[in-house]
């Protein structure tokens, strides 16, 4: 069995209460902001209006005209005392594959162009920066190890399509992790891969941002055209709870597969799964290889 | 119709804006001054919620092809209705063919047009309004160009006899220089010294150039954090958390000598320290308030924040007595 950390909630203006459950990162503190907001979800209540997991925590929005603050307040916490089980939490999710151009020259260029405003002026390049924090010398070991394992998408958020990922079945000491700008970016291209802290985002369009820039996706995670078939029915490639995989791909394939999503003949390669927290808790990196074989 | 002979710098479709997308990160948007564009439909007697034009600094030239009325509403500005001075707050009855040209404003920052029946855009992910960053909504996605034509509903019955209709004085908004910002203080709070929040309360702000729809960038004091390991996940800059979705209205610290105030186009997640959250009411003062403009952050209780947002609510109230 895993601990569940205690939440600590807290009023975030007159139409918010903002739950954290832990300061830290944890696969733990996600599952359970999922259970919680799940079960929130299915209850339906009138004046709750937004119902948003986060990384380790979650916020609700609601109009105080209609449910009392402080009665809110007293209702989640007693849905966070009785209802936070991540166990009773099993998850249909999808695996899909992310092929990225790591250490590409676009993100280079912004970079540079943005270098004034990250934590420290002396790289060439976000990719070398976050290289050398990470203590890797070697450009390919780096790609590796931000490419091997899956990663849970843990939270949406920032712009509509922008997705966390957090890596599955790896040690605390093996997550690669990284300070973010000390000043936002004003822009940041579309289809950028970054990251900040131990998490890993892709921009889905082009927006202010302050993660350190370390490749490109060849394909879109939002697109509200309806050219691409696996993103008709939701502008959203992510869900919470979803597993994305990276792979990394070379400057041809890149192009490749980027005329495909342009023209929308691309189609996602992805797998559909049963997700069992209680499982990956009890097994970790094994559940994972479990889950991942064929893909 | 709407001709557009110059969309100005930046004219764009909003209304309320948008619901329950932002669990996937989509803002609300919708109009930046809520009370102004709700006094422009009530001079019509439009529902509150009609969409209209909202106009940043330097307003757009229209060609009507419709006898309609509108009003123009928000931040002071120069509007002339071919040749002639028209007023502001009030409601104006314009021909086909009329032509509406705007100054820049004199003070304050959005200018609302709306018009009788609305403005006609289709629906996207439940309203009109226009989200500029994800090319969302509103008109294309995008502000007005010349030679757009915007679609507007029918004047509703009725509405002609209510040209001349006017807000009374008492009820229209301030347009300053320098504004008090209510929040209420929490979230990552606790990362702050103790001078550091006297600092950021204690000071005197100013509205950075980099201020839009998305948020307002604020400097002239320095704030500073506690000495603190950093969580695990977050990256280990003091101004670093584990990130975490936002509210609307929350003030970041991405750094000692800035800080960041969502507005409704926000980015609706990230990994920066928060002090609080600005309250609901007055969302729409920070909207009109112009880059230098001197800000102070009072801060106030929950119990507070909800009856500064009522009093707000009978305002409104009263002005529909009123026109009624």
């Amino acid at each position: 069995m895993f601990m569940l950390p205690e939440t600590r909630f807290d009023f975030g203006g007159d139409e918010y209460i903002f739950a954290e459950i832990s300061r830290d990162m944890s696969e733990e503190s996600n599952f359970k902001a999922l259970a919680i907001t799940s079960e929130l979800r299915k209850r339906q209540i009138p004046g709750i209006l937004d119902i948003c997991p986060s990384n380790s925590s979650y916020l609700i929005r609601f109009d105080p005209e209609v449910i009392s603050a402080s009665t809110l307040l007293d209702y989640l916490k007693e849905i966070d005392m009785t209802k936070s089980n991540p166990s009773a939490l099993n998850l249909e999710v999808r695996i899909v594959e992310i092929p990225i151009w790591y250490d590409d020259p676009i993100t280079r260029e912004y970079g540079k162009r943005f270098q004034e405003r990250n934590i420290d002026h002396g790289f060439d390049s976000n990719f070398e920066l976050v290289m050398r924090l990470n203590g890797y010398r070697d450009k390919e070991a780096f790609i590796e190890a931000h490419s091997r394992s899956p990663y849970l998408i843990s939270m949406m958020g920032f712009i509509p399509g922008t997705a966390w990922e957090y890596p599955l079945g790896l040690r605390r000491e093996e997550i690669i992790q990284t300070p973010k700008y000390a000043s936002p970016r004003t822009d940041t291209p579309g289809r950028a891969v970054g990251l900040g802290g131990a998490f890993t985002v892709i921009y889905p369009l082009s927006a202010p941002g302050s993660y350190q820039l370390i490749g490109m996706s060849a394909v879109s995670v939002f697109d509200q055209t309806g050219r691409l078939e696996d993103l008709r029915d939701s502008f959203f490639l992510a869900r919470p709870g979803d597993i994305w995989k990276h792979r990394p791909v070379d400057e041809g394939e890149y192009h490749r597969i980027l005329s495909e999503v342009e023209e929308g003949r691309y189609r996602y390669r992805m797998k559909y799964v049963d997700f069992s927290p209680e499982e990956y808790f009890a097994m970790r990196d094994q559940y994972i290889r479990q889950l991942m074989e064929d893909f | 119709m709407l001709y557009i002979i110059d969309g100005g710098l930046q004219t764009l479709v909003q209304d309320m804006g948008r619901k329950e997308y932002y669990h996937l990160g989509v803002p609300p948007s919708g109009a930046a001054d809520k009370y102004s564009y709700v006094l422009g439909n009530l001079l019509l007697g439009n529902p509150q919620d009609y969409a209209a034009l909202e106009i940043t600094l330097l307003g757009p030239v229209i060609e009507f092809r419709k006898k309609t009325v509108i009003a123009i509403t928000g931040a002071p500005c120069e509007a002339k209705l071919n040749a002639e001075i028209v007023p502001m707050w009030e409601s104006l009855l314009v021909k086909e063919g009329d032509v509406l040209s705007f100054r820049m404003t004199t003070s304050g920052v959005k200018t609302y047009l709306c018009v009788s029946g609305g403005i006609q855009v289709p629906d996207v992910l439940g309203c009109k309004s226009t989200y500029v960053l994800s090319q969302l909504g509103g008109y294309q996605g995008r502000k007005l160009q010349a030679g757009d034509e915007v679609q507007i509903g029918e004047p509703l019955p009725g509405v002609f006899q209510q040209v001349g209709k006017r807000i009374p004085d008492e009820y229209l908004p301030p347009f300053s220089t320098s504004v008090d910002i209510r929040m209420v203080v929490g979230l990552s709070s606790y990362r702050l010294s103790d001078e550091g929040l006297r600092a950021f309360l204690n000071s005197e702000w100013q509205v950075g150039l980099e201020s839009n729809n998305i948020a307002y960038r604020y400097t002239g004091a320095t704030v500073t954090f506690k000495p603190t390991e950093p969580a695990f996940g977050a990256g280990d800059n003091s101004s670093n958390v584990v990130d975490i979705v936002y509210p609307i209205g929350a003030i970041m610290v991405p750094n000692e000598k800035e800080l960041i105030l969502l507005l409704r186009d926000a980015t609706t997640g990230g990994g920066f320290v928060t002090i609080g959250t600005a309250i609901h009411a007055d969302l729409d003062l920070i909207a009109q308030s112009r880059p230098n403009t001197k800000t102070r952050f009072i801060s106030v209780t929950v119990d507070q924040a909800i009856e500064a947002r009522m009093n707000k609510k009978r305002k409104v109230q009263a002005v529909q007595e009123l026109l009624r």
